[in-house]
């Protein structure tokens, strides 16, 4: 699986300006977290949890988008239905996955969705737009321009650990991590040094104004999206 | 015009024990650089090459600190004492590696970068950016993700972003270091083009060969000091023997001599059986129904980016699962999971696979006979080490080592691990010509003590230095299979020529 910003939005039936993508990240973070279910509250956990399938589907993203909706679903049946029958332990050990599904599930897949569908561009671009420094924006650029390399270094460590016959056994865990965390750190201090010697050479500075190619506008439809972020997470606040 | 004036340098790092230390700068420097010059800069390892460039760039003393004396200018300017981005005004960089010098994952906004970091107009920036793609043949590697592409297409995508910007003064540290014979053809073809738009160049590189009909001046460092300079027409003159004498890499492929000649002892054979294997993207993979190798040889795998011959070495070692050939050795059938236990990788990047605290844990790391009392185990390990120079580094942290002492680590617990097949994906990416013939020799060794030694390589003249046996792949399918030897040479020089 690759993360990181990808920006692969060739195939997307629509590309949202990645402000009305915070915006909805916001909310749907906001109100998934308090695990109300009456009145108001439940009726703005469905549309929230509705939303990131809905969005994943717009990327295509269709087995994400399933395993989302299984899982949650299995979620939310087990604690509407299953929970209140079960007593003593066996409850408790399924009221605690349950919980942590119906109320993180929703956000990370909305992380998910915001990351893959974002360019460092657009997101460079949209940060900018806000008036968000450059000194917080750049190094978050980075960071998520760093995670598909990681998992290409992780894949040539794990290799490596399997030709040297050592790791695969999980009798010992903290020495499998030690393997696996000493040359990542080693690889990411020299990428990361590399890196930015070569940012510099090409004119960033945190100082300076910079001009974008890359064109992003609200249209009504993300205005749309902004503003029904807005009037659930003050309706959530309200009720 | 750069200008460099008595120029002293030296890096300021922290070693082992803690105490602040300066080396491997250069000293007593004085170059002038006229406009629309084409220098090369060449040496050992640590010469002082890379040094030259950065100080050009400004990295030095903006990002790299040391100890700086005298003084360094372009048109008169102070670099040291201008800001890093006013210099990147003037100065287009490329660097060695490819992964690690784009800051976004797109192209076509990674070629824009430079030009949005200067506030050109993006109306402009795009228009450069169709300008440069049509120049240089690269419409379609626009608007890809750069995780997507080979080495060689993300230099090009590199060079595109210095040629939007159209800079006076180009500086490249070893770019060629990663690339094959046609992504270097490439390079060449680019380089050839900025010499003529008048651009003065500053390339500091091992390989030389693709720069003879480009460079005005050679420049041939050690420790920190000019001790050669030889004009267009020297270079061209300069004959393999020459080249050997000074210590620097061959100014042309065609002259290079086959200094080995041994043929394989063993008739034994090495057998694969259908190798055939596709990556999820179903467009690359390998297929190859049998392929006969000599045991005990040294076989060359070679090939253009893309050809599969990272892949077959991945499948010879066992570490894709899915593959069902199978391979024969010493009358015993290997299935991927039995392979994993008979072959060892040293990687491209070693540094993916030293795990250890000291030099020494590292090779008995990999003895996993269990019949072995610790003391035999280290006595062992000092044996490997001492062959290979090791043995005064055996207490020392991996990651405290040069490359090469690196890459030497890794083959001291490739011998302790006691596998047959030893196998080398790139061991002379961006290596000079003492260190090159260093890695051949051990290589050597390895086949002396009876190992079967398969090399993934881009480098001919390593190839000509050390192996008997030539496998060439071409869109993961065997095109060419022999041995190598007089005859076959000059074929092997054709293809690397073209």
């Amino acid at each position: 699986m690759q993360i990181g910003f990808q920006g692969n939005t060739k195939n997307a039936v629509f590309d949202p300006d990645p402000r009305a993508k915070f915006a909805m990240l916001l909310a749907v973070n906001i109100i998934m977290i308090s695990g109300g279910s009456v009145g108001v509250e439940y009726a703005l956990r469905i549309i929230c949890a509705v939303l990131p399938l809905v969005l994943l589907l717009s990327i295509r993203n269709y087995r994400t988008a399933l395993i989302y909706f299984i899982l949650l679903g299995a979620a939310v049946y087990c604690e509407g239905m299953v929970l209140p029958h079960t007593h003593g332990v066996a409850g408790i050990l399924l009221m605690i996955p349950c919980g942590i599904l119906t109320r993180f599930m929703t956000g990370y897949m909305m992380c998910w969705y915001t990351v893959r569908s974002t360019s460092v561009s657009e997101f460079v671009t949209a940060m900018d737009k806000m008036h968000v420094p450059y000194f917080l924006t750049i190094p978050m650029s980075v960071m998520f321009r760093y995670f598909p390399t990681l998992g290409e270094e992780y894949r040539s460590i794990h290799d490596a650990m399997k030709m040297r016959e050592i790791g695969q056994s999980v009798k010992n865990p903290f020495t499998y991590i030690e393997y696996v965390l000493v040359p990542i750190m080693m690889s990411t201090v020299r990428i990361a040094d590399e890196l930015s010697a070569a940012s510099l050479t090409k004119g960033l500075s945190a100082g300076s104004r910079r001009t974008h190619i890359c064109r992003i506008r609200l249209n009504a439809l993300d205005i749309l999206m902004i503003a029904g972020s807005f009037v659930m997470i003050v309706l959530f606040f309200i009720y | 015009m750069i200008e460099f004036q008595n120029v002293d340098f030296a890096y300021t790092s922290v070693n082992a024990e803690g105490k602040t230390i300066h080396e491997n700068g250069i000293s007593g420097l004085d170059l002038s650089i006229r406009d629309g010059e084409f220098v090369v800069l060449t040496g050992g390892s640590g010469c002082g090459k890379t040094t030259i460039t950065r100080l050009i760039n400004g990295l030095i003393p903006h990002y790299y600190s040391g100890e700086l004396h005298g003084s360094i200018t372009i048109d008169g300017k102070s670099v040291p004492d201008t800001p890093i981005y006013e210099t990147a005004k003037r100065v287009g960089s490329v660097f060695q590696n490819p992964r690690s010098q784009f800051f976004n994952v797109n192209t076509t906004d990674e070629i824009a970068f430079a030009a949005e970091n200067q506030c050109r107009e993006p109306v402009e920036i795009s228009k450069a950016i169709t300008e440069t793609a049509a120049s240089m043949h690269i419409e379609k590697l626009l608007d890809r993700s750069i995780f997507e592409l080979s080495g060689g297409e993300k230099q090009i995508i590199a060079c595109a972003g210095v040629s939007v910007l159209s800079p006076d003064i180009i500086v490249l540290d070893e770019p060629s270091s990663n690339l094959d014979s046609g992504a270097i053809e490439k390079l060449k073809i680019i380089l050839s083009d900025w010499k003529s738009q008048g651009k003065t160049i500053v390339i500091a590189e091992h390989r030389l060969y693709f720069l003879r009909e480009l460079a005005d001046r050679l420049l041939i460092l050690k420790d920190g000091r000019i001790v050669r300079e030889l004009n267009a027409s020297q270079i061209k003159a300069l004959t393999f023997a020459d080249t050997e004498q000074i210590g620097i890499r061959p100014l042309s492929l065609l002259d290079i001599r086959y200094s080995y000649g041994r043929a394989s002892g063993r008739n034994e054979t090495l057998t694969l059986e259908s190798f055939i294997f596709t990556y999820k993207d179903g467009k690359h993979g390998i297929n190859i129904p049998k392929l006969e190798l000599p045991s005990g040889g040294v076989i060359a795998i070679i090939g253009h980016n893309g050809a599969g011959k990272s892949t077959l070495a991945r499948n010879i070692c066992g570490l894709e699962h899915k593959c069902k050939g199978v391979m024969k050795l010493g009358g015993k059938a290997l299935k991927a999971k039995d392979r994993l236990k008979q072959c060892y990788m040293i990687m491209q990047d070693v540094n993916h696979q030293l795990f250890t605290e000291s030099v020494r844990d590292e090779v008995m790391l990999s003895m996993t006979d269990k019949l072995l009392t610790d003391e035999q185990k280290v006595q062992k390990a000092d044996e490997i080490l001492k062959s290979l120079d090791l043995l005064e580094y055996a207490d020392t942290h991996p990651m405290a080592l040069s490359g090469g002492q690196k890459q030497r680590t890794a083959i001291a617990s490739g011998i302790a691990s006691s596998k047959p097949v030893i196998i080398f994906d790139e061991p002379t990416s961006g290596l000079d010509l003492a260190h090159m013939k260093q890695v051949a020799g051990e290589i050597l060794k390895l086949r002396d003590m009876g190992k079967t030694v398969i090399i993934v390589t881009h480098d001919l003249e390593f190839i000509l230095s050390c192996c008997d046996h030539i496998v060439r792949l071409e869109q993961g399918q065997v095109v060419e299979d022999h041995a190598l030897d007089k005859d076959t040479c000059n074929r092997l020089q054709k293809f690397f020529c073209k």
